[in-house]
């Protein structure tokens, strides 16, 4: 009985932490003066893959990723863009040599991002839900 | 105080070309290739039963600098195995941008003929060692000096872009393995649109081609323009003009229409091309290329089927034409990994059916291939 107390405690803690490694919620976020309610990812894809120049209101977006290999990116990545850093970094090849593009600028960490991101309407990023404050505006979430 | 100033003023020196330096953008990408030929008498980029490792080695460097907020210079060195690896300025072009959605570029510039020519040499761009000779051409055709005008556009999921350009190519042009001294300016127009996972793209390029034609020379087209000769004097092939086959201003047209789709797994692509030549000396060819491939993991798998077919003139420049008459197609199996970011190793073989060359039957063979790519 007592084995099986601490089997089903350990087993619980260990799916609590799990669950809360793959929740660690990242918010796409806009400068707290960005006129743009809310972005869908379709558009937040196509933003960040240089398709389009501009956020739903017109004006122009320029995207900034977080430093490679950071948790927040990953996520972004794989949820949004729908790509691994292989394929994405194919993609780029094939714009980078082109002048047809250039990928967002890596931008460091989640308090980096939420710095340069509060001061230009024009920029758009992506941080961990959890350093969030009022100087940005989240517009979308997963 | 005396003692801070100095140090300050190296601070701030140091800081300065830090930021210069980290503000030019350097990207590089290789590749690498071997291949060998089950038989030599195909003609495919150069490999024969002996194995080769330069004939498709690029090593290429880019550097891009943004000067202000709208003006950026950017230098592309390549340097290729097929030409012992002297080093090019394949690009060197400033780009003026109007808005973040249009962009206006002078300098030197890759001639967007195909759906891969932007990357045709960056291979970790696509899934091949190398792309098909047979509907991507050669290299030296790839630049030109001159100027265009990208403006993208947007309207609801569709991003879409229109790109025009003019220039001039001035330099060799390789046909049969012989060189002629090439003038050939150009314009052309490039529309592309992406929907999702859809995408696709038009083109047409109009270009006026004149080549160093001597009647009494040796190479293949000076041969073909004294044997018209000799045809319209002697009335060999009656109502021949040997005119027709000179190659001087003479008008080429290219047509160009492609259609893919990626997933990010599954991958396809459609492409169609016709090149309508005036003078005679060249035929006119269709080329079509369908493939696909499916992605495992890190594992690519790849098949492509590549054709093209002459069309020649009726009446009796085409009795000319039939001597020189080309029809061949391939088949491309190849197997791509990305064993690491950046850096991926690929493997195909292509089975080549040279149908018809040079008016006559040719022979089938098989070209094997392998070859890392690099971005970096």
């Amino acid at each position: 009985m007592i084995f099986s107390k601490f089997s089903s405690g350990f087993l619980l803690s260990l799916l609590m932490l799990f669950t809360s490694a793959i929740h660690a919620e990242v918010s796409v976020i806009v400068s707290a003066n960005n006129a743009n309610a809310s972005i869908d990812a379709d558009t937040l894809s196509r933003i960040f893959l240089g398709k389009t120049s501009n956020f739903p209101d017109g004006n122009q977006a320029i995207p900034v990723d977080q430093t490679e290999g950071a948790a927040a990116r990953e996520s972004f990545n794989d949820k949004v863009l729908g790509k691994n850093s292989s394929q994405l970094k194919a993609y780029w090849s094939r714009l980078i040599f082109t002048g047809k593009g250039t990928p967002p600028k890596e931008s460091g960490s989640d308090a980096d991002v939420k710095a340069l991101v509060a001061n230009n309407p024009n920029l758009i990023g992506y941080i961990d839900s959890s350093a969030v404050d009022g100087s940005v505006k989240v517009v979308y979430s997963f | 105080m005396l003692r801070i100033k100095p140090t300050l003023l190296v601070a701030a020196l140091t800081a300065t070309s830090l930021a210069q330096a980290n503000d030019i953008q350097i990207n590089g990408f290789m590749n690498v290739t071997v291949g060998v030929s089950s038989n030599d008498e195909i003609e495919v980029d150069g490999y024969d039963e002996s194995m080769s490792a330069t004939n498709n080695s690029v090593v290429g460097l880019q550097f891009l600098k943004q000067v202000n907020d709208s003006t950026s210079a950017t230098v592309q060195l390549v340097a290729r195995g097929a030409d012992e690896f002297n080093t090019q300025a394949s690009w060197a072009y400033i780009t003026y941008s109007f808005d973040e959605n249009t962009d206006f570029r002078m300098g030197r510039l890759r001639t967007p003929l195909y759906h891969y020519s932007d990357f045709l040499e960056v291979g970790y761009a696509y899934n091949w060692v190398t792309p098909s000779s047979i509907i991507y051409l050669q290299s030296n055709l790839s630049s030109l000096n001159g100027l265009d005008l990208t403006r993208r556009f947007s309207f609801q999921s569709f991003d879409n872009y229109v790109q025009v350009y003019a220039g001039r190519y001035n330099g060799p042009l390789y046909a049969g393995g012989e060189e002629y001294a090439t003038d050939l300016p150009s314009y052309g127009i490039v529309m592309g649109s992406t929907f999702n996972d859809f995408s696709g793209r038009i083109s047409y390029h109009d270009a006026t081609l004149s080549l160093d034609l001597d009647p009494t020379g040796t190479r293949g087209l000076d041969q073909l323009l004294a044997g018209a000769v000799a045809a319209e004097t002697f009335d060999v092939i009656p109502g021949l003009s040997a005119e027709k086959f000179e190659v001087d201003h003479s008008k080429t047209k290219y047509y160009q229409t492609s259609f893919s789709y990626d997933n990010g797994s599954t991958s396809a692509i459609v492409e169609y091309t016709y090149l309508d030549h005036e003078t005679d000396a060249f035929n006119n060819s269709a080329a079509y290329m369908i493939g696909g491939a499916q992605r495992f993991g890190e594992a690519t798998i790849h098949l492509t089927y590549v054709a093209t077919e002459d069309e020649l003139e009726s009446g009796p420049s085409g009795i000319l034409q039939k001597n020189l008459e080309s029809k061949e197609n391939s088949i491309i199996l190849g197997a791509r990994f990305d064993y690491d970011t950046g850096t991926a190793f690929k493997i195909e073989a292509e089975r080549h059916n040279e149908e018809l060359t040079a008016g006559a039957k040719g022979s089938v063979g098989v070209i094997y291939r392998a070859g890392f790519s690099l971005v970096f």
